[in-house]
């Protein structure tokens, strides 16, 4: 800690020039933000020019940022801003104009005069502002120093306009309508009354020219502003276009690309040719029983041993090498923030009530200005309880409650639809409710974005469990997706293979996710299908090194549940693209589309294991003679290695995700793996009968099963 | 006009939940770790061309020189062709049998060879036989040059340190003629190279690499067993010495020991399903080549144990003590390790003895572990020397290319041995060894087996017509490259070939048989390779085989026959 002192003696002035590199003591942001500049050393004090000496707040802040004793000299503010200016270039476009300083300084002495924001909040938020330079009225309401109406009563006496509220307004959807929904979002302004010659237009923020014009040639008429409450003018915007939303959500990629979505989960092709090899099977199975068994036997071991090499192979990759891009605690550091884009994050919710606290904290949690953040809590019409518990925390509006309307289907992809087609952000992301990511993911997969191919569109995350030392079950489900995320995906990733992406922590570049089409509603593994088509088109999919902690289901019913809609998803999406193999092909290259169905084919083993596992038990007690002949010489070699290195394999692959996690603790419950496999084999059964059954049907996880506080 | 102000807003309170707790606790855990995880460290750079290139260099060399070992001058280990026929017999026997590996060597030991008899010329050529050793006398070059980069030794020198081990005859003989122990050798030295790329960059991936290679060199060779166990233990030590917690030491020995764990439980787990035996692997172990078991008493097997390193491995009188110094007092615990490995490999040839874990302990070649092993230790020596890393190193070449001469006199004499000193007689006089006798009395070549294999080739093609006991005949069966035209005790197991062996005129037109009285064709017709059994007709003869020709009607139960040729055997 160092000492301020304001000794009148001093001899050296700004006007004399900057000493060195003194001046870059501070940062840019907090010289221009407070109008401070360091300048010169005297008797070993490094005196600061300074155009509020006597401001509690400025002192502080120096002080804290300079390792040495400091002294404020007073000079006017052109001098300090010139002085800035020679030791930081202006860049066009990031410094604060006269009038924008005007208006900040009149609305902090209007908040603080009032007491309605004390010095420590205002402090927080001048060192924000330095970073970001977002409207400081923003920055408070955004870490809840004062509330929304308090900010736009302020600015509705510092422009001279008037309010309204729009909490229980019931809008007449035809003038509402009136402005377009894409300009009514991006302006957060919505006509809400109108005459022959005047519409009253609510806006979040007074209108500048250019925004003015926009709107007027859209009315078609003038227009008068009433400020309004953020969060009250989104609920409002929603409103009027809901419809709108919840048949582009649910409709669009069906009539847009009706051959990538799964809304059919057979094609009239695909059951002609199902039933023609069906009829081929019998046939040969008639006239040829036990070859045909073996031709089977010999096919199951092929797509075994092509599916288990192509694993092992991304594995050992991974092993060798660091494959993730590469973005360094330093370049998260040197992130200017006034350069930060707006990141939308949405949140699918249904039920989880119990966990809305817990998210929020996470979420402000992040290392991302909240004035930037647009985050979409997706809630389900039906699903009162949640959006009660919403409203209820009173939220600054960088959260949004978004509820979709209750319609079929009712899965989490429509839910993520809907809220992407209010999304701000230049880039999205999909978290789950108890999600934990790093606090630094959203820098660093905008980073990651910076330094990877332009073809790029998507950085996945790393995901893993925070509870895993919670039973068995936990256990395993971390070390598995310690082999996948630390090493099957990382290499898939730097391959340049199709990666079925992870339910979660998934950054897409929003403007390219809507061009895709985003999620398919009527896919349980959207995710994985995203991924697939995200491919497809030519982009690519990066792996970053961040990793996201998510609630490991610890309830075997529960997690066949879900695992049940995995595997019923990825049958889903290799039917959906294997619709068409040809052009698969060529859109893909022959390595992605062998990637694509090798990756598939897990989901084919999974089925196989049980049948392959009943066959070794029955011929090792019954030493019958047709389980010998099904598999003869070679076929027997490939079934073999696959019984005794593929399986060990595997279950080592587990010990080493784990350890190259370091999760030490967990690596002998990776030996038992082979159990885990049985579940994993009860759950594919399960899902693929539900694919005839019941494919649209989203078996939802329940979750807050950890045992840990959720409110 | 005052007014309040509560900044108090219920989400920004910090209420640590159960999860935040678990996230918070092992973030700390896993700044106190010792190794590295989530990321790499530090390392040398790769050399994939150098490695390849190394690789190749000596690989080449080895099955060139083998060539001219093997089949110029004759100088072929049994033991090798045993193997290579039962690789042919995984893919070439009728039926194709995995189960021709049998329990008599390590299973890798003949299983990592049998790509080599895919294409049965291959093998029948004899070309196959260098192969099978010089493939893994390259893969235990490269690791070693990596070990030397990694020991910061320059280019020149580890190249002359890998030509002055390459060139030691010993290290020559195994590595050119075909024999199984560069196989478990370079697995080990793969783990080896490894456990220091881990105890350099502290970097967990290694010690899972190293688990690996022990799990191959476990099943290519039960003696490298030894020294996984003393690794498991130096591991945990290691650990627990730089301050890791318990989780920490016993997740890092799981993942070295699990692979090498499994390997061996599966294999003993077969012993008892197949032979009822689960330690079969262990007692059962075969050292062919030797027939001296050498010494039986302390003094003896310390005097063998001295001869051994010192003809053998001379570099080991040296390298141990400064092994040991090292890792005492400078607390080096990766010298100590090295130094308690090589003692091991020194005392454990004269420890089987005393065991009886072997009947062929002293065996020149047991001296090659520990030249490996002394090399190794070597090298973390010039790495450990800091500023000397040279001296170090211009030292151990120094000292390999004094023990070429050495060694090699040595062979010409040494008491325990197979190869050795016809491989010496053929290096000084380029004279074919085909005929000559070994020191322990056994005929060097492979005239009786190609002469027989070529009349069969020439004779018969009916597939199982030829009646054998493959673990006699098993070089005649691979020089024919056809083993499906025999019927042997791998085709339907030793039960059904017993019962053909008793009415061989049921199933098949011929018997190959040695005239080794071990063959079990020759023990139920004691008479038939002396011409003497009268149901029985010999066809072809050759010193060490007799093919003999089985008449439909042959009848198991004349035993006027058999007593006819008793008669004639006892004049």
């Amino acid at each position: 800690m160092t000492t301020t002192t304001t000794a009148p003696q001093v001899r050296a002035r700004l006007t004399d020039g900057v000493t060195g590199d003194l001046g870059r003591l501070l940062p840019e942001g907090i010289c221009r933000t407070f109008r401070v500049m360091p300048y010169a050393v005297a008797d070993g004090v490094v005196l600061v020019a300074a155009a509020e000496v006597d401001d509690p707040i400025t002192r502080q802040v120096v002080e804290e940022r300079i390792d040495r004793q400091v002294q404020l000299v007073r000079h006017t503010g052109n001098e300090i801003s010139e002085a800035i200016d020679e030791v930081y270039p202006p860049s066009e476009g990031q410094v604060e104009t006269a009038d924008e300083r005007r208006s900040r300084v009149q609305l902090a002495r209007m908040l603080t005069n009032s007491g309605l924001v004390t010095n420590e909040q205002l402090q927080i938020a001048m060192i924000e502002y330095s970073r970001t330079g977002d409207p400081l009225g923003d920055i408070l309401v955004a870490h809840e120093a004062i509330t929304e109406d308090v900010l736009v009563a302020a600015l509705s006496e510092m422009y001279q306009m008037q309010r309204v509220g729009l909490a229980d307004f019931t809008p007449d959807l035809e003038v509402a309508r009136r402005l377009p929904e894409r300009l009514a979002l991006r302006l957060q302004a919505i006509p809400v009354a109108a005459t022959e010659d005047l519409v009253l237009l609510a806006a979040a923020r007074p209108l500048d020219a250019e925004q003015v014009l926009d709107v007027e040639e859209a009315l078609g008429s003038p227009f008068r502003q009433l400020l309004a409450n953020r969060t009250e003018l989104d609920q409002l915007i929603q409103k009027v276009h809901s419809e709108h939303y919840a048949e582009i959500s649910t409709v669009s990629l069906m009539e847009s690309q009706p051959e990538a979505s799964a809304h059919i989960v057979f094609t009239g092709g695909q059951k002609a040719s199902a039933v023609c090899l069906g009829i081929a099977l019998l046939l040969c199975g008639i006239v040829w029983p036990m070859g045909t068994l073996v031709g089977l036997v010999a096919l199951a071991s092929l797509i075994y041993l092509l599916v288990s090499c192509y694993k092992l192979q991304l594995t050992f990759r991974a092993l060798g090498a660091h494959l993730e891009t590469e973005v360094t605690d330093e370049q998260v550091l040197a992130l200017d923030e006034r350069t930060l884009p707006m990141y939308t994050i949405l949140v699918p919710l249904y039920k989880e009530a119990g966990i809305v606290r817990r998210l929020v904290r996470g979420i402000n949690e992040l290392d991302w200005p909240r004035t930037r953040l647009d985050v979409k809590l997706l809630c389900e019409e039906d699903d009162t309880e949640t959006i009660d518990m919403i409203k209820s925390l009173n939220l600054p509006p960088h959260f949004h409650l978004v509820v979709v309307p209750d319609s079929q289907p009712k899965t989490k992809p429509k839910a993520c639809n809907y809220g992407l087609q209010l999304a701000t952000g230049t880039f999205c992301v999909i978290f789950d409710a108890e999600d934990r990511p790093d606090p630094d993911e959203l820098k660093k997969a905008y980073l990651a974005f910076q330094h990877v191919a332009p073809n790029v569109a998507c950085v996945q995350a790393k995901l893993n469990h925070f509870n895993q030392n919670q039973n068995l079950l936990t256990a395993w489900f971390a070390n598995e997706y310690s082999m996948h995320f630390e090493l099957v995906l990382p290499a898939m990733g730097s391959a340049g293979a199709p990666i079925p992406l992870g339910g979660t922590s998934n950054h897409f570049i929003t403007s390219v996710l809507r061009e895709l089409g985003a999620w398919d509603p009527f896919n349980v593994t959207e995710d994985a299908d995203l991924g697939i088509r995200l491919h497809r088109q030519g982009y690519r999919t990066a792996m970053i090194d961040s990793t996201t902690l998510e609630e490991a289901n610890s309830n075997v019913p529960n997690w066949i549940r879900q695992r049940s809609r995995w595997i019923k998803g990825y049958l889903q999406t290799w039917l959906v693209h294997m619709r068409s193999p040809g052009r698969l092909l060529r859109e893909t290259g022959p390595r992605g589309f062998i990637s694509f169905n090798l990756t598939m084919g897990s989901a084919f083993v999974l089925l196989m294991n049980p049948i392959f596992w009943g066959l070794s038990t029955l011929y090792v007690l019954t030493q019958a003679g047709f389980i010998q002949q099904m598999f003869p010489g070679f076929v027997f070699y490939a079934a073999s290695t696959l019984l005794f290195v593929g399986n060990f394999t595997f279950v080592y692959l587990n010990v080493a995700g784990s350890l190259q996690r370091g999760e030490f603790g967990i690596t002998r419950t990776a030996l038992l793996s082979p159990l885990y496999w049985g579940l994993m084999s009860w759950a594919a059964w399960k899902g693929a009968i539900q694919l005839f059954t019941n494919p649209f049907y989203w078996e939802k996880t329940e979750h807050g099963l950890d045992g840990g506080e959720h409110e | 006009m005052t007014t309040t102000h509560e900044p108090a807003a219920p989400t920004s309170v910090v209420i640590e939940d159960a999860a935040a707790s678990h996230i918070r606790e092992s973030q700390e855990r896993k700044e106190s770790l010792v190794q590295w995880v989530h990321g790499r460290a530090g390392d040398i750079t790769r050399r994939p061309w150098e490695n390849l290139a190394v690789f190749a260099a000596f690989t080449g060399f080895y099955i060139w020189f083998g060539y001219w070992l093997v089949v110029k001058m004759h100088v072929v280990g049994f033991e090798t062709l045993d193997r290579l026929n039962r690789a042919l017999m995984i893919w070439h026997n009728d039926p194709a049998k995995l189960s021709a590996l049998g329990f008599d060597y390590p299973p890798l030991a003949t299983l990592l060879i049998s790509p080599l008899a895919i294409f049965p010329a291959v093998t029948s050529s004899l070309i196959a036989v260098p192969i099978a050793s010089a493939a893994f006398a390259g893969l235990t070059m490269m690791s070693l040059n990596t070990m030397m980069r990694r020991a910061q030794m320059v280019g020149p020198l580890r190249y002359a340190v890998l030509i002055a081990l390459g060139l030691n005859p010993l290290f020559l003989l195994y590595a050119a003629g075909g024999a199984r122990q560069f196989i478990w050798l370079a697995f080990v030295v793969v783990a080896m190279g490894a456990l220091v790329a881990w105890y350099v960059t502290a970097d967990v991936r290694y010690v899972m690499l190293a688990g690996l290679a022990f799990s191959v060199a476990a099943l290519s060779g039960y003696a490298s067993l030894l020294w996984f166990v003393l690794t498991a233990v130096m591991i945990g030590a290691i650990l627990a010495k730089l301050g890791a917690d318990g989780s920490e030491v016993e997740g890092t020995t799981i993942g070295f020991t699990v692979p090498t764990a499994y390997v061996i439980a599966i294999w003993t787990v077969f012993n008892l399903l197949l032979l009822s035996k689960p330690f079969y692997w262990i007692t059962a172990a075969s050292e062919a080549g030797g027939i001296d078991p050498g010494g039986s008493t302390g003094v003896e097997l310390f005097q063998d144990t001295v001869d051994l390193v010192i003809y053998g491995a001379p570099i080991a009188i040296v390298v141990l003590p400064v092994l040991i110094f090292m890792g005492i007092a400078r607390s080096n615990p990766m010298a100590l390790w090295l130094g308690v490995l090589l003692g091991a490999a020194i005392v454990s040839p004269a420890l089987s003895v005393a065991l009886g874990l072997t009947d062929a302990p002293m065996q020149m070649r047991n001296a090659l572990p520990i030249l490996l092993l002394s090399v190794v230790g070597a090298i973390w020596a010039a790495r450990s020397a800091d500023t000397n890393n040279m001296i170090v190193s211009v030292a151990l070449i120094v000292l390999l290319v004094a023990s070429i001469p050495w060694t090699f006199q040595a062979m010409k004499t040494y008491r325990y041995q197979n190869l050795e000193s016809n491989f010496a007689a053929a290096v000084s006089t380029r004279e074919s060894q085909e005929g000559a006798q070994t020191l322990s009395g056994a005929t060097v070549g492979t005239r009786d087996e190609q002469a027989t294999a070529d009349y069969i080739t020439a004779n018969i093609t009916g597939r199982n017509t030829i009646l054998t006991d493959n673990s006699k005949t098993y070089a005649v069966m691979l020089l024919t490259g056809k083993p499906d035209l025999f019927v042997d005790r791998v085709d339907k197991s030793d039960g059904p070939w017993k019962d053909i062996a008793r009415d061989p005129g049921r199933y098949v037109n011929y018997m190959l048989m040695s005239t080794d009285g071990d063959d079990l064709l020759n023990q139920m017709y004691p008479d038939a390779a002396a011409g003497s059994d009268g149901r029985l007709l010999v066809i072809y003869r050759t010193d060490r085989y007799v093919l003999l020709g089985v008449p439909a009607n042959f009848d198991p139960d004349d035993t006027a026959g058999q007593a006819a040729s008793a008669d004639g055997a006892g004049q």
